[in-house]
């Protein structure tokens, strides 16, 4: 396969998923921005909540509060149409090295991952690395439930399993 | 390829539970795990879906700041 231009369209917009381990999830894209830009998208609430919450998950972010430095407190509440009750995720910023570095717990549950987000820049575009290590080869297998976009599907799998009623 | 070397590949392949082998006297017999292979193949799916969702929103939203960075630029100058 020819090998792709970098900084051509093909090769930018592309998300790479990659189980590197057991317990390890690894997801990159390269954005056309300088690191700063794609940090500050990260680190500012206003704008985070604009684009963690993918549209078709059809949730909304009820609330969103994120002390951004390290050992600082983060919590974010959803809420799901398909559920009464708000859904609370949280943890803590082990470490925040503006324009470089984010690393985060998941603290909602005892099989939470830990998060590190890297942000290299190159020639004015940022490759990000997003790296989870989840605790047990378990937890990472079902790591899209602790993710809020995860649950309309799980949602949706209950449902049929409701309906099926047996 | 070697004996030697398809005897590693397999071994690969069995430690990541893709493939099973059952050894009856001198012939070792290997079956794909195709199971398994699918809810790889589905997992790591859901995975890119979710987080391709995720930064093409992202991606929008970095345009605009850095549209907003330039546009700043020019009135300095100005």
């Amino acid at each position: 396969m020819p090998k792709e231009k970098e900084g051509s369209p093909a090769a930018m917009n592309r998300t790479a998923v990659e189980r590197k381990s057991d317990r390890e999830l690894v997801v990159t894209r390269t954005f056309d921005a300088p690191a700063r830009i794609v940090f500050e998208a990260w680190s500012k609430p206003e704008l985070f909540k604009r684009w963690w919450i993918p549209k078709s998950a059809g949730m909304s972010l009820v609330s969103c509060d994120m002390d951004i430095r390290t050992g600082g407190a983060y919590r974010l509440v959803f809420r799901h149409p398909a559920f009464d009750q708000p859904m609370t995720f949280f943890g803590t910023y082990r470490e925040v090295t503006p324009h470089k570095r984010l690393v985060w717990t998941n603290e909602e549950s005892d099989q939470g991952a830990v998060t590190t987000v890297t942000f290299e820049e190159r020639a004015g575009k940022t490759l990000v690395t997003l790296h989870e290590l989840y605790p047990t080869k378990a937890a990472r297998d079902e790591a899209i439930a602790g993710s809020a976009e995860g649950l309309p599907e799980q949602f949706a799998q209950l449902d049929e399993l409701l309906a099926g009623g047996e | 390829m070697t004996l030697t070397g398809m005897k590693k590949h397999v071994s690969v392949l069995e430690q990541a539970g893709l493939v099973t082998t059952e050894k009856v006297g001198r012939v070792r017999t290997c079956k794909l795990g195709l199971r398994r292979l699918e809810e790889e193949a589905a997992w790591i799916e859901r995975h890119r879906q979710l987080w391709n969702a995720r930064f093409d929103a992202l991606d929008k939203i970095v345009e605009q700041l850095k549209r907003k960075e330039k546009a700043d630029a020019q009135r300095k100058r100005r």
